[in-house]
């Protein structure tokens, strides 16, 4: 199990252009690169004087040119284990669903990987395809090192992993890497050109509505951007609302609850009232941000880079997504850094793992910014991961204590196209919300079976 | 045995020798790859998991899809939109061109006509997906101040004549070359002869222009409707096949069923059928052509 990363759902509408994405994780590797340097532990020597030489393959999300920031990760990692090589493959891809396909046909045509770099939704893909190593034997081998990184890791996430895990009921993705909640970014300038006070955790969506009716009266900027992004754009809005696409097994449609109905109503209004701008098209939130045409954005930890980048930290402050009633919510997804059963590197690749656990690894992670946040309690709580940070950051660990995992079964990257395609949809006005999420109902239930 | 035999046994074998090269790459890039499409048609399997030998189930579930149905029906409907408009416009504006216009501006109409044909398939796509965004885009800025629909992409009634007017501008250099060729081939002395026997503009293209150029129109038809039939890049790209399947063609069905579904059996059904439809659309063109082509 690991992070929901910058690239969550880096599609048409994502804060970041995919170019700053790539970046982005290219930072994060930079980052665990120093980790390693600083993990250079007494038994990571031990376990590198038994460790025979090796080339460990790795397959990432991204382009060829990102190579050289993994090589520096892989160079930090050889500090402790030099007889370590690695072999880093880039594949360009909109989301993390295209992502887990186009590594599924490479495998069928015969491509050698020792780790993969995935995310929630390819998890069960992978473990159902019967592709990835059973980590069971590895973790009792190693059981001091996983049981301390358990032992810090939010129990929520600890508990995902268990509960969304392949029905085998074996391990094949231990927590490293990080995770993403979703949680408002709310541009101060905005609100104070306005003449508004700055919300409160505790925001409504009608406080939300009236907000932005405010900001758009009076400077004429968007509210929120309301796009047809799994995880970015309609998650959240289930979610405030006590609803999701599936249930909580993942073997139940629950697009057509009354909850889901109001969240998809809610996010057309937004759209029918200009407080977002027209879905579908291809604009940059945060740029809009940064010229103070958009009041605030859904972001996880990924927004941080871009917003260091533009020297505007202390512009925003992050607040819980706004919600119906007592309904606060938030979608919850993790990374995943498999090994594969056809490995001949095993022993290598679990070193890999392990190091990426490890809390100096997180904590330099956590640092210098990354694209998720930690999964360990010590590294959200610690300065590495809240210094040059919008106030507020902590809310996005602390969104685990109510976040709901994003829906990702088997076949997730169809419903996700499905759901995406409905939502899509709604907000542009061509069905109306209660017949969109009806429909959606049927095409997820015959996906689902 | 004479040597002259020996030769004449050599000579029957030296056509296929020079063939070879030809035949070698459709053989491995075309024949085979056919054979094995029909092959996986024949069963079930996920990529990694063993292969199940299911005879034509497979071809039954292609006409109880829905969504096949869906995306074949598009695909037609593009296919058709495609080349009325490649061949009609095509011939237009070879005809308007290959009047006596200065040269100058005959080069500048022909580079900007064929240009786009020159960009891929992918940058026109991200071209036109910011000329449409409905947020800044400039071309659907403007075709809301004059009054058309916006945020075409969106809307499952305008969405497929969009895309058939952005493959128009993409492709239509290329027809409009192929019958600009065919109409500079045909002899100047027959046109001035029909012009001395008193023959009007109209009556030259009529009765000379458009019949003597029609091999060139029959190329463009049928080349317009196997690269038409099997439109892939700007769905994928633009629209996802979306809203509501409403531009789904049959060729990004085939990719989402195989490498995204991994149904590979069920995928090479519909890569058959498109290589059945295709082939059928062809012949049948062939068959009619003998009525409205001119031979020489």
């Amino acid at each position: 199990m690991v992070v929901k990363s910058t690239t969550e759902n880096p599609g048409e509408n994502s804060v970041f252009s995919r170019r700053t994405v790539l970046k982005t994780v290219g930072v994060g590797a930079a980052g665990i690169t120093s980790a390693a340097a600083l993990a250079a532990c007494g038994s990571g020597k031990e376990a590198a004087a038994e460790l025979e030489a090796a080339t460990v393959s790795f397959v990432y999300l991204g382009s060829a040119d990102q190579a050289k920031s993994w090589d520096a990760l892989f160079t930090g990692f050889r500090e402790l284990f030099p007889q370590i090589d690695f072999k880093a493959n880039a594949i360009p891809s909109d989301n993390w669903a295209a992502f887990a396909d186009a590594v599924a046909v490479q495998l069928a045509g015969g491509a050698k990987y020792d780790v993969l770099n995935l995310a929630t939704e390819g998890a069960l893909l992978f473990a159902d395809k019967g592709v990835v190593l059973p980590l069971d034997d590895l973790i009792a081998r190693d059981k001091a090192v996983m049981d301390a990184a358990l032992a810090d890791t939010h129990p929520r996430l600890v508990e995902f992993g268990k509960k969304y895990g392949p029905p085998d009921g074996k391990t094949y993705y231990i927590p490293s890497g990080g995770m993403n909640c979703m949680a408002a970014w709310v541009n101060k300038d905005v609100y104070k050109k306005a003449g508004l006070d700055l919300p409160t955790d505790d925001w409504t969506w009608d406080d939300f509505l009236a907000a932005g009716r405010t900001i758009k009266k009076k400077t004429g900027a968007f509210l929120f951007p309301v796009t047809a992004e799994y995880f970015v754009g309609i998650m959240p809005w289930l979610t405030t609302n006590g609803a999701s696409t599936m249930n909580e097994d993942w073997t139940k449609a629950t697009c057509d609850t009354p909850q889901a109905i109001e969240a998809a109503e809610f996010a057309r209004q937004l759209v029918v009232e200009k407080l977002s701008p027209p879905p579908g098209g291809t604009f940059d939130r945060f740029e809009l941000g940064i010229k103070g045409e958009l009041a605030c954005f859904g972001g996880g930890r990924w927004p941080v880079l871009a917003v260091r980048a533009a020297n505007a930290v202390d512009k925003y402050e992050i607040y819980d997504f706004p919600h119906r009633g007592a309904n606060r919510g938030s979608p919850v997804g993790w990374a995943c850094f498999p090994i594969m059963k056809s490995s001949s590197n095993i022993d290598a690749s679990w070193e890999f793992l392990k190091y990426l656990s490890t809390e100096k690894g997180a904590s330099i992670f956590a640092k210098s910014g990354g694209t998720a946040s930690p999964c360990l309690k010590s590294v959200a709580e610690s300065q590495e991961y809240l210094a040059d940070s919008p106030v507020g950051t902590e809310k996005l660990y602390r969104a685990l204590d109510y976040a709901t995992a994003i829906p990702s079964p088997t076949k997730g990257n169809l419903t996700q196209r499905a759901i995406e395609d409905v939502w899509g949809q709604i907000i542009a006005g061509n069905i109306k919300p209660d017949a969109g999420m009806k429909k959606m109902q049927e095409q997820i239930t015959k996906l689902l079976v | 045995m004479t040597l002259q035999k020996v030769r004449q046994k050599q000579g029957r074998f030296t056509p296929f020798l020079f063939l070879s090269p030809a035949i070698l790459f459709f053989c491995c890039f075309i024949f085979f790859p056919l054979l094995g499409a029909f092959g996986y048609s024949l069963i079930t399997w996920d990529f990694f998991t063993r292969p199940k030998f299911v005879g034509l189930d497979n071809y039954g579930k292609l006409f109880k899809d829905p969504i096949a149905l869906e995306a074949i029906k598009n695909t037609f409907i593009f296919t058709l939109a495609s080349i009325i408009t490649h061949v009609g416009l095509g011939l237009i504006l070879a005809v308007a061109v290959n009047r006596k216009i200065p040269k100058f501006f005959s080069y500048i109409f022909r580079t900007a006509i064929f240009f786009p044909f020159l960009l891929s398939w992918a940058a026109a796509s991200l071209i036109w997906n910011f000329g449409l965004d409905p947020t800044f885009g400039v071309v659907d800025y403007y075709a809301g101040k004059l009054g058309f629909p916006q945020a075409t992409l969106l809307s499952s009634t305008w969405a497929l004549p969009t895309l058939i007017m952005i493959d128009l501008w993409k492709t239509l250099g290329f027809c409009f070359i192929v019958i600009l060729a065919g109409i500079q081939t045909i002899p100047s002395d027959i046109n001035e002869a029909a012009r001395v026997d008193g023959a009007s503009g109209w009556r030259l293209f009529w009765n000379i222009t458009l019949p003597l150029c029609t091999p060139a129109l029959f190329f463009v038809a049928v080349t317009a409707f196997i690269g038409a039939f099997q439109i892939f890049e700007p769905m994928y790209i633009m629209t996802r096949g979306g809203p509501d399947n409403a531009t789904l063609s049959v060729v990004q069905y085939l990719h989402l069923t195989a490498f995204r579904n991994f149904e590979i059996g069920y995928g090479a059904v519909i890569a058959v059928a498109i290589f059945f439809i295709v082939l059928t659309a062809t012949l049948v063109q062939f068959r009619f052509a003998k009525r409205w082509v001119y031979e020489g």
